[in-house]
């Protein structure tokens, strides 16, 4: 029963967004990539943070990584997209296997701190290196590729093509996340949030595996990047500032922390509302965090995490 | 249930069926409509304007958006656009890049902008330039200086939709330099943004200056960061090189804490010539008013004694009855851009990007600022901006510029090609 429903809600997610992409403006269009590239970028942090229980405040540089990895491959190396997403995701996992390499000895408030630090440290990189990352003005006017496969190429210059590109590199990511979810390496970081000394003492490598969710949530985010970059065509360092960092935190704070499809359903919720606030008010900000307020306050365990103990409940009425 | 929600099998399957929904949507063209370009303008003619109305230069967005504001209340007032009205959407840029490409891409695709303006940053205006080709509309950049917008972007390569009033950087670099040479100073140095606006300017007035000036030393250079609030770290450096001048194109009320915190530490009793491109801002010289030390050089991308014309006299009055303010430059550059669409439109009789480009390109058009004409090649204003030196008028309650040089923008402004010699002043013709 349970498993036919989530069979039945993913494929009915996947054909909303193909229709999306067959039959809405482009504004829909610009405004539901956004949503999917919030989505992996938040998606990959809650490994870290919903699932092995450390809370980062440094993503955004793994996401800036991406972001910058992919634009400078583009413009010196080659654009095939294959080819600068994958630059931008591995350049991403290298820093964060050396910045993870240092964190993942602390836990809770100090881990939070040194991925702050580490964090703020490739900003500034970013931000006074100017002969190769543009200084405070970043990289613009990077121009999207064909994907080049040997004896076609698919166009993915317009938004209506690249939206595709974006879906599914958006299914491949839930669907890796989900199988690492399920794996056992899932289930021991999932041990580790629980109880890290048990675990230790089951015989498992507590730092190793904590390193290992680092990588793979910082990869997610640089993957993020990459697309967020070849969507706007556009980075600054500001994409690695501390700021930015709260992003992912506050959306799987919003859809429910240890649920699958919470980082997505805040995303919708974070970039939806945002763009319709912003349309009656210049300070959104102010009737934004009001509104996560209300959210965080009133929905235990995030919109998912609170609608799914409702219809539990609603459900198991005689 | 104990058994996982989805078997590996479940998901090969639905990967397999994304992955073929991908390839389908990719290769499935949606239909395209069929407008043939109709000769009469139809609807109200929309415009949609980012300025920064945030932080602490969210004095220039107010300036801007009066500008704007007067325009459309004029144009409409007096019958529309070709009987059309004329609408304007303002939204905050935040002056970030990220910000001003969202708000195109609101504008053009929920909004339905026919056209686009304002932009106050560099940085702004190099990002949104590709979004704006890409989304086929005329962007009128109001504010944003850098000379790269205009020579990389749409001379090189052809992003044909941007266009920009006001002055470029090379009234802050060029002129600047023009200015500089007839001065006694022969050491020079620099309190400048650190972003492409500091750099290029600065870049530009020691390139120019050392042709006009054979001999003239650049000594010392600070690089602030926008959003700087505490300037004495720079202003010490600078002090500590001794320099006979300054040149500074800090702007806005980063402008305004500089020269606040120079006075404090004497800056301006041992360097005797200090260059100020955008210190004829209506924000900085009224947020300054007594405090604005005389015999400093300023200039702007308009300033409101300048020209000396009924038209420009006639405006400044409107402008002061209506909004109780002095017009600042980015109030011009926006009144005078809804004025340049009102003409380019009713020459081509259409709304549309295409016909819009070419009724602007070599346009000219009649400001308060004066004659200006729209290069054809890369799209920029040709007009004069003044160069001043500050002065008490006891008719204003703020410093103006006394003393006044022109140097026409034929002399100061980049030729195209843009590269090679011959394009960068001193020119011989």
């Amino acid at each position: 029963m349970n498993r036919y429903r989530t069979y039945i809600a993913a494929v009915l997610v996947l054909c909303v967004l193909v229709g999306i992409g067959l039959f809405s403006s482009r504004f829909v269009l610009y405004l539901t990539m956004r949503v999917m590239i919030l989505s992996i970028f938040a998606m990959g942090y809650n490994i870290l943070f919903g699932r092995t229980g450390l809370l980062s405040f440094g993503h955004a540089a793994f996401y800036a990584v991406g972001a910058y990895g992919t634009a400078l491959c583009s413009m010196h190396l080659h654009t095939h997209p294959l080819l600068v997403i994958l630059a931008g995701a591995a350049a991403a996992a290298l820093f964060a296997v050396i910045i993870g390499f240092f964190c993942v000895r602390h836990t809770e408030i100090y881990f939070a701190m040194l991925t702050l630090a580490f964090g703020m440290l490739v900003f500034s990189l970013m931000w006074n290196w100017r002969t190769v990352t543009g200084g405070d003005d970043g990289l613009s006017g990077i121009v999207r590729g064909s994907i080049s496969l040997g004896f076609f190429a698919i166009p993915i210059m317009k938004d209506s093509q690249y939206y595709f590109f974006v879906l599914f590199c958006f299914a491949v990511s839930v669907l890796l996340i989900h199988r690492i979810y399920q794996s056992p390496f899932g289930l021991i970081l999932a041990g580790i949030r629980e109880n890290h000394i048990r675990t230790e003492f089951a015989g498992l490598g507590v730092k190793r595996y904590r390193l290992a969710a680092f990588v793979v949530s910082g990869t997610f985010a640089g993957l993020a990047g990459s697309l967020g970059l070849l969507l706007e065509s556009n980075v600054t360092p500001f994409a690695a500032h501390w700021s930015h960092s709260a992003e992912p935190v506050l959306v799987s704070l919003m859809g429910g922390l240890e649920t699958f499809s919470g980082p997505i359903v805040g995303s919708v919720l974070f970039v939806v509302l945002r763009e319709l606030i912003e349309r009656f008010t210049h300070n959104w900000m102010l009737w934004f965090g009001l509104i996560l307020l209300a959210i965080i306050m009133g929905f235990r365990g995030g919109v998912v995490g609170a609608t799914s103990v409702l219809l539990k409940r609603f459900s198991e009425r005689p | 249930m104990d058994k996982p929600g989805i078997t590996r099998r479940d998901f090969v399957k639905m990967g397999l069926l994304t992955a073929a929904a991908s390839a389908l949507g990719s290769g499935v063209m949606k239909p395209v409509g069929l407008w043939a370009a109709a000769p009469k303008i139809k609807g109200p003619i929309k415009v949609g304007y980012q300025a920064v109305l945030s932080g602490t230069l969210a004095g220039y967005g107010e300036f801007h958006k009066m500008g704007a504001i007067m325009a459309m209340e004029e144009i409409n007032a007096a019958g529309g656009i070709a009987g059309n009205k004329l609408e304007v959407e303002i939204r905050d840029s935040t002056l970030a890049a990220p910000a001003s490409i969202q708000n195109v891409r609101y504008f053009v695709d929920s909004w339905e902008a026919d056209l686009l303006a304002g932009v106050d940053s560099s940085g702004q205006a190099l990002a949104v330039a590709p979004v704006v080709g890409q989304l086929d509309r005329v962007l009128m950049v109001t504010h944003a200086a850098t000379e790269r917008l205009t020579e990389e972007e749409v001379f090189k390569k052809g992003i044909k939709q941007v266009f920009r009033i006001c002055t470029p950087t090379y009234q802050d670099g060029n002129a600047a330099a023009f200015v500089a040479k007839d001065l006694p100073a022969t050491t020079w140095a620099t309190i400048n943004p650190k972003y492409e606006y500091g750099f290029t300017t600065w870049k530009m007035f020691q390139e120019t200056l050392g042709k006009l000036k054979p001999g003239v030393k650049f000594v010392a250079d600070s690089w602030a960061p926008f959003g700087t609030t505490d300037f004495r770290p720079h202003i010490n450096t600078i002090m500590d090189a001794k320099p006979e001048g300054l040149y500074s194109v800090v702007w806005a009320g980063e402008l305004i804490t500089m020269i606040k915190q120079a006075k404090q530490a004497g800056l301006f009793d041992t360097i005797k010539h200090v260059l100020l491109p955008v210190g004829a801002a209506m924000d900085v010289l009224e947020g300054l008013g007594p405090d604005m030390p005389d015999n400093l050089w300023i200039s702007g991308r308009y300033f409101f004694l300048y020209p000396d014309t009924a038209k420009n006299k006639e405006w400044v009055a409107a402008f002061k009855k209506r909004w109780n303010h002095y017009p600042a430059y980015v109030s011009e550059t926006a009144y005078s851009t809804m004025y340049a669409f009102k003409k380019a439109i009713e020459t081509a009789g259409s709304k549309e990007t295409a016909p819009v480009i070419q009724a602007l390109e070599g346009m000219e058009l009649d400001s308060p600022a004066g004659h200006r004409v729209f290069r054809k090649e890369d799209h920029q204003a040709m007009y004069e901006v003044p160069w001043g030196l500050t002065a008490t008028d006891p008719k204003y309650p703020f410093k103006i510029m006394g003393k006044q040089i022109v140097i026409p923008a034929k002399e100061c402004f980049n030729r195209p090609p843009f590269e090679g010699p011959g394009t960068t002043p001193p020119f011989k013709s």
